[in-house]
């Protein structure tokens, strides 16, 4: 009984808690823009194409989702934006191309890949996806379907990368993926890595097993879990595969059926003497081939080879580099550059089969295509799916983002840019895998940048030289212990100071060309965890990417630079009061708040607001464990609160409080950002343009523009601009029906660019921020009934612009150009006059806003101020442009006037014309007609309606001169302002000649009318 | 007092575990619209509506006549432009730009346009008229938990709604539409709901891609010539 009132009153809770407001919404229009870049893309895992068109692309990446092209990769559109974003396998039906199936967490099993949660579907080309099931095989790494039953289809799941499971193996369904059943399972350590099914006879089977196993610090891949299997039943039953391949233990296999002549098959198998194999009977015999360095290479990340669709003796080898073989894999060429380089480290190809030499390859830096079998290939530049870690933003106008980012190095790139922000616009300065880049908050010249393993560098940013800064081993020193992915910290209270970690802390007050250690071994110092050297399994592999007991994120107290926190990769938390001389561990106080002990501590985040309060976030997941752990302590360190949340998905990268509004907290997580109005009391997870499962690595919120920037590690840049209507979005405020912000002084302007001329040619392009600060306002609901509009009115009370409002839940943005309504233009020409769309920009004062929601009207000031540092543009520049820009504008409402009194005339004469029957007075009637459409074909071009004939008569002599003055911030020249005095005269001259016809018309229709 | 109890919980689950149908759903919609009895008697509509860019308006005027025509004109600074469709034909004229003569309309365009000379709206009687429906769940709408709809018409294309659970308005459709060889995603927000003297209800505000259209004066079974139809 109690336990049923319990459960009842959960639920209405539960029902109750739904109806809470706060959440993503409340942001309302303010979306994130997309910054890319396209230029360094990110890891690609999978590419399936339609075969029926060639031209119907669907491109998995490792943390980005799901990007189809319709057009062969000249434009992309992400399409799986709602779910999980690590791909690990597609699959298209053969049968009905808009079944797509999408396994997530892709397979290419580095330190820092990502974790799915199942296996996906969509029935209507990837617009709307349904969750199959497989939620913790954690990692797909293939789907077959077969080519004629296509409800039976085959998932091949590697399985958890950081602990053992039960959930790995063979998966195969009957009824297109709504039931399945493990068919082939090893081991709770060894899973799924491939499988193939035989096109001609569809019950034939292939599949490799594959043991592997990662810890923080170390990589295992190989095992006697790891093995060549065969089914000829449809995979009711399986046999190992022997004969011909090397002596056991192997680690992964990557194989292809050659699906011309499929008992022809080629696999790569690692083992003690890796090499590629072949068989020409269906795999019950092998052989080693000679095999090139990118045969061998990696095999644990390089596990793709396909076959060509015709020809069974045309094999490609992705890997760290493209080759190719003619003769069934005995001998590789190498495919050439000469279009240009080609990103390292391939893991994807797709070749249409109706076009063999149509191919698309997927590289850890983004897509390629060759339209010559692979000989050359061209770069695709419209998919922003770059693997940040890291960024920083600099205080330059506009400023710029600084990010590392995984396998693509260093960049620089501005957050507005002229046309918008193209892949032009982003500037690499330092190579490798890219982290830690931050500008030196002292000089605007110089910035900090490293590759794995802690070699980092001061870059010159006008010349992209650098100058190696590592800290090297001292005399009684242990041996140093870099990250992979070490940090660089400037100082937040002292910006002179600059901070590194191996397992010691180092600070440089000269821009690293000197340091000092300021710490003892920050680490647990686990010697165990200390043996990188015997990493890798079968194949040795060592690459800094498992280097552990080491410092791994740095905070110095914006309230007192002697005061420095530091967190390690393998637990411990510590901090100094006195700049390094004695350090405090509290790592033993979090494990008290239930914290895991020796977790990842990923960011730290020191309150601005107080001295004492730090957030923290720690990452446990190379344990298994993919909670999303954040926690703050309010008293140094001693004791500690563990923030929670149902809407919590992911292990935590960053904790970010806002700048001014100390309760209002980002937190990024490997699966989504969230947010907290009320200081973590209650998170919402993060929309807008956002995509929800981002894996989002770093997050910044800008100083001045007031902007969030994520750096995300799969969808590159994410920028909301100016969030500070939420930071006033205070409970009280949240419950109003609706709230009209009070802007800050807007400075007139017509926004910081010009537009160059030409539109860009491809790539990607992320928009500018609005060039002018839109007026804000925001609604508790979405308005379904009534309008919204906003109305702009000076200090005398006339209305000067009126916009339709938006009607959304949470801030809506309703953009003003700081102009007037335009004039009225002389109508009825042959083209349509562009003065019409072109007002004069409104002078300095104060304004008022009137936000009229259905029945209610909301007002506040604005004040709109003349920008003090333009030396080119004064006061008296913008009075004398206004002043002329009212003339010319009154011109045009005048000219109007007098072409429609002609318009109106020349219909009753043409009325009267065709009424009379009296030819003497027709005659005069027409002759009356043919001088009003003289003047009027001297007062608007009448005749010309192409664009590509001029024609200008007074209409278009205005608007030259109007529309030069009123689009640019200038004063009127010389020669602009005589030509006004000009064409007031030539005005003046038809106004007259107009009043003497209408007259004279007036006249003769009376006494023709008398005539009746 | 168990009794009581069970039976709230049983009843709250209910609630929450009622499966909805694509057809209970729509059938909600055209409720809150007026219901079908009204929209069956729509022959003809005309809106006039404005799209505004900074102060400057277009004027658009939209015109159907039941399975017959639908036309709209755009009127710009003084010049008109139109573009209509009927089960045979569709012309555009856009002189704007330069355009002299009106242009026929692409074949796939014109088959695509099929469903727009239901004056009467794709979701009444929509089994009826050949489109079938299917329901998606539930899908945040900035903000709002919607039900998910997607119409599969007649002609082969299809169009995902989203329906407010409270008011059972369409807050938002999403189709996509090829033009030039290239599928393009539209999105059309709506708001400002009103009833009509005819009994039924019609969004007043759409927000399209390039604007919000705010519809002015609303004409239910005016009279409407077929030679509008006509270029």
């Amino acid at each position: 009984m109690r336990y049923l009132l319990l459960t009842c009153s959960l639920y209405m809770s539960m029902l109750l808690s739904a109806q809470t407001p706060v959440n993503s919404s409340i942001f309302g229009m303010m979306e994130a823009r997309w910054l890319g870049p396209g230029t360094m893309s990110g890891r690609i895992t999978a590419i399936e194409g339609v075969a029926k068109d060639g031209k119907t692309i669907y491109v998995g990446t490792a943390g980005g989702g799901i990007w189809k092209t319709t057009n062969a990769g000249a434009t992309f559109k992400p399409v799986f934006d709602r779910h999980n974003q690590s791909i690990g396998a597609l699959a298209i039906d053969p049968l009905n191309p808009k079944v797509i199936y999408a396994g997530t967490g892709e397979s290419n099993m580095r330190n820092s890949v990502s974790i799915g949660d199942g296996l996906y579907k969509s029935t209507d080309g990837g617009e709307n996806w349904i969750r199959l099931g497989l939620e913790k095989t954690e990692h797909i790494a293939k789907i077959a379907v077969h080519p004629a039953k296509t409800n039976i289809l085959f998932v091949a799941a590697p399985g958890p990368l950081w602990s053992s499971s039960p959930d790995r193996g063979l998966y195969k369904s009957t009824d297109g993926g709504k039931t399945f059943e493990k068919i082939l399972y090893i081991s709770p350590d060894a899973g799924c890595a491939d499988v193939a099914i035989d096109p001609r006879n569809p019950d034939i089977l292939y599949a490799s097993t594959w043991e592997f196993r990662r810890t923080p610090y170390s990589f295992s891949s190989g095992g006697n879990g790891s093995g060549m299997w065969k089914s000829t039943d449809g995979g009711k039953t399986w046999r190992e595969l022997r004969q011909g391949l090397p002596a056991k233990p192997f680690g992964r296999i990557a194989f292809a059926i050659a699906p011309s002549a499929p008992e022809n098959i080629v696999a790569i198998v690692e083992a003690a003497e890796t090499g590629l194999y072949i068989s020409a009977d269906g795999g019950e015999n092998w052989k080693k081939q000679s095999a090139t360095l990118n045969v061998v290479s990696r095999p644990f990340y390089f596990s793709t080879i396909v076959i060509d669709p015709h020809n069974p003796k045309r094999v490609y080898r992705p890997a760290y580099s493209f080759s190719y073989s003619d003769d069934g894999g005995y001998s590789f060429a190498e495919a050439s550059y000469e279009g240009g380089w080609v990103h390292s480290d391939h893991h994807a190809l797709w070749i249409n089969p109706a076009n063999t030499n149509q191919l698309y390859l997927g590289t850890d830096g983004g897509v390629y295509f060759s339209l010559d079998r692979g000989a050359n290939w061209n770069f695709v530049q419209g998919l922003p799916v770059g693997q940040f870690y890291h960024a920083a933003v600099d205080n330059k106008k506009p400023y710029n983002i600084y990010g590392g980012l995984q396998d693509n190095g260093s960049w620089v790139g501005p957050s507005a840019a002229p046309g918008g922000v193209g892949n032009n616009a982003w500037k690499p300065i330092y190579g490798g895998d890219g982290f830690w880049v931050l500008p030196d908050p002292s000089d605007p010249v110089m910035a900090y940048a490293e590759y794995q393993g802690g070699n980092m560098a001061r870059v010159n940013l006008q010349t992209n030289k650098a100058v190696t800064i590592k800290p090297q081993q001292g005399p009684g020193e242990d041996k140093l212990r870099w990250n992979w992915n070490t940090p660089i910290a400037t100082g937040t209270f002292n910006k002179k100071n600059l901070y590194t970690g191996s397992q010691y802390l180092y600070k440089s007050v000269d821009q690293g060309r000197n340091w000092v250690r300021i710490s003892p071994d920050l680490s647990t110092n686990d010697k165990k965890k200390q043996q990188q050297e015997n990493s890798g399994g079968l194949s040795a592999d060592n690459t800094s990417a498992e280097n552990h007991c080491t410092i791994f994120t740095i905070a110095e107290s914006p309230f007192d630079e002697k005061l420095i926190w530091a967190g390690t990769d393998d637990g411990n938390l510590q901090y100094t009061t006195d700049g390094g001389r004695t350090w405090t561990n509290v790592s033993p106080n979090y494990a008290q708040a239930g914290i895991p002990a020796q977790t990842w501590v990923s960011s730290i985040e020191l309150s601005r607001f107080d001295r004492k309060t730090v957030y923290v976030t720690f990452d446990n997941h190379m344990y298994g464990d993919h909670k999303t752990w954040a926690a703050y302590s309010r008293d140094m360190g001693k004791t500690w609160q563990v923030f929670s949340s149902p809407e919590f998905t992911g292990f935590a990268h960053k904790i970010r409080q806002d700048l001014l509004n100390k309760d209002l907290l980002f937190l990024g997580t490997e699966m989504g950002l969230f947010a907290t109005l009320d200081g973590g009391e209650n998170w919402f997870r993060m929309k807008n343009r956002i995509p929800e499962y981002v894996s989002a690595r770093d997050i910044q919120v800008h100083p001045v523009t007031h902007d969030l920037i994520v750096a995300t590690h799969g969808r590159g840049i994410l920028i909301v601009d100016d969030i500070s209507p939420v930071r006033k979005l205070k409970k009280k405020e949240l419950e109003k029906e609706v709230v009209l912000f009070t802007p800050e002084p807007v400075t007139l302007s017509m926004g910081q660019f010009g537009d160059g001329g030409f539109p860009s040619t491809g790539g990607w392009v992320a928009p500018n921020p609005p060039s002018v600060p839109p007026v804000k306002y925001y609604l508790k609901d979405r308005l379904l009934k009534g309008d919204v509009k906003v109305e702009i009115y000076d200090a005398a009370g006339k209305l000067m612009q009126s916009m339709p409002g938006g009607k959304r839940k949470g801030v809506n943005l309703v953009s003003w150009n700081l102009r007037m309504k335009p004039p009225k233009v002389a109508t009825g020409g042959a083209k349509v006059d562009f003065s019409g769309f072109v007002a004069p920009m409104v002078m300095p004062g104060e304004y008022t806003v009137k936000l009229k929601v259905a029945d209610s009207v909301y007002a506040t000031k604005m004040k709109l101020v003349h920008d003090p540092a333009d030396k080119n543009f004064t006061p008296d520049d913008r009075l004398k442009q206004y002043k002329a820009a009212m003339d010319l504008y009154n011109l045009h409402e005048r000219l109007a006037t007098l072409v429609d009194t002609l318009n109106d005339r020349q219909k009753k004469l043409g009325e009267a014309i065709r009424q009379t029957n009296d030819s003497v007075q027709k005659k005069k009637w027409q002759q009356l007609a043919a001088e009003l459409e003289a003047l009027r074909s001297e007062c608007l071009s009448t005749r010309q309606k192409s664009i590509f004939a001029e024609e200008k008569k007074l209409r278009e002599d205005i608007t030259e001169v109007y529309t030069s003055i009123t689009g640019q911030e200038a004063a009127p020249s010389n020669l602009q302002l005589q030509r006004i005095t000009q064409l007031q005269a030539e005005l003046k001259k038809k106004e007259e000649q107009g009043k003497m016809i209408r007259q004279k018309t007036d006249a003769a229709l009376g006494a023709g009318k008398k005539g009746f | 007092m168990k009794k009581i109890v069970l039976s709230l919980f049983a009843f709250a689950l209910l609630i929450s575990a009622k499966a909805q149908t694509a057809e209970e759903i729509i059938s909600k919609h055209i409720e809150a619209i007026g219901g079908a009895d009204n929209w069956r008697k729509v022959n003809s509509v005309k809106m006039e509506g404005v799209l505004q860019v900074q102060g400057a308006e277009v004027a658009v005027t939209i015109t159907v006549l039941h399975n017959k025509g639908m036309r709209q004109d755009i009127s710009v600074m003084g010049m008109t432009g139109y573009e209509f469709v009927t089960p045979t034909e569709g012309w555009s004229f856009m002189p704007f730009q330069g355009q002299q003569e009106p242009e026929a309309m692409t074949a796939e365009k014109l088959a695509e346009s099929q469903d727009q000379l239901d004056a009467q709206g794709n979701l009444v009687d929509y089994a009826q008229k050949g489109h079938s429906a299917e329901y998606l769940g539930k899908e945040d709408v900035e903000g709002t938990e919607c039900f998910k709809i997607r119409l599969n018409k007649k002609g082969g294309t299809h169009e995902t709604m989203f329906i407010d659970p409270k008011t059972f308005y369409v807050l938002q459709s999403k189709t996509v539409q090829k033009a030039n060889g290239q599928e393009m995603e539209v999105t059309s927000t709506f708001a400002n709901y009103e009833k009509l003297p005819e009994g039924i209800v019609i969004a007043k505000s759409i927000t399209l891609p390039f604007g919000e259209m705010v519809l002015g004066k609303v004409t239910i079974n005016g009279p409407v010539e077929e030679s509008v139809f006509k270029k």
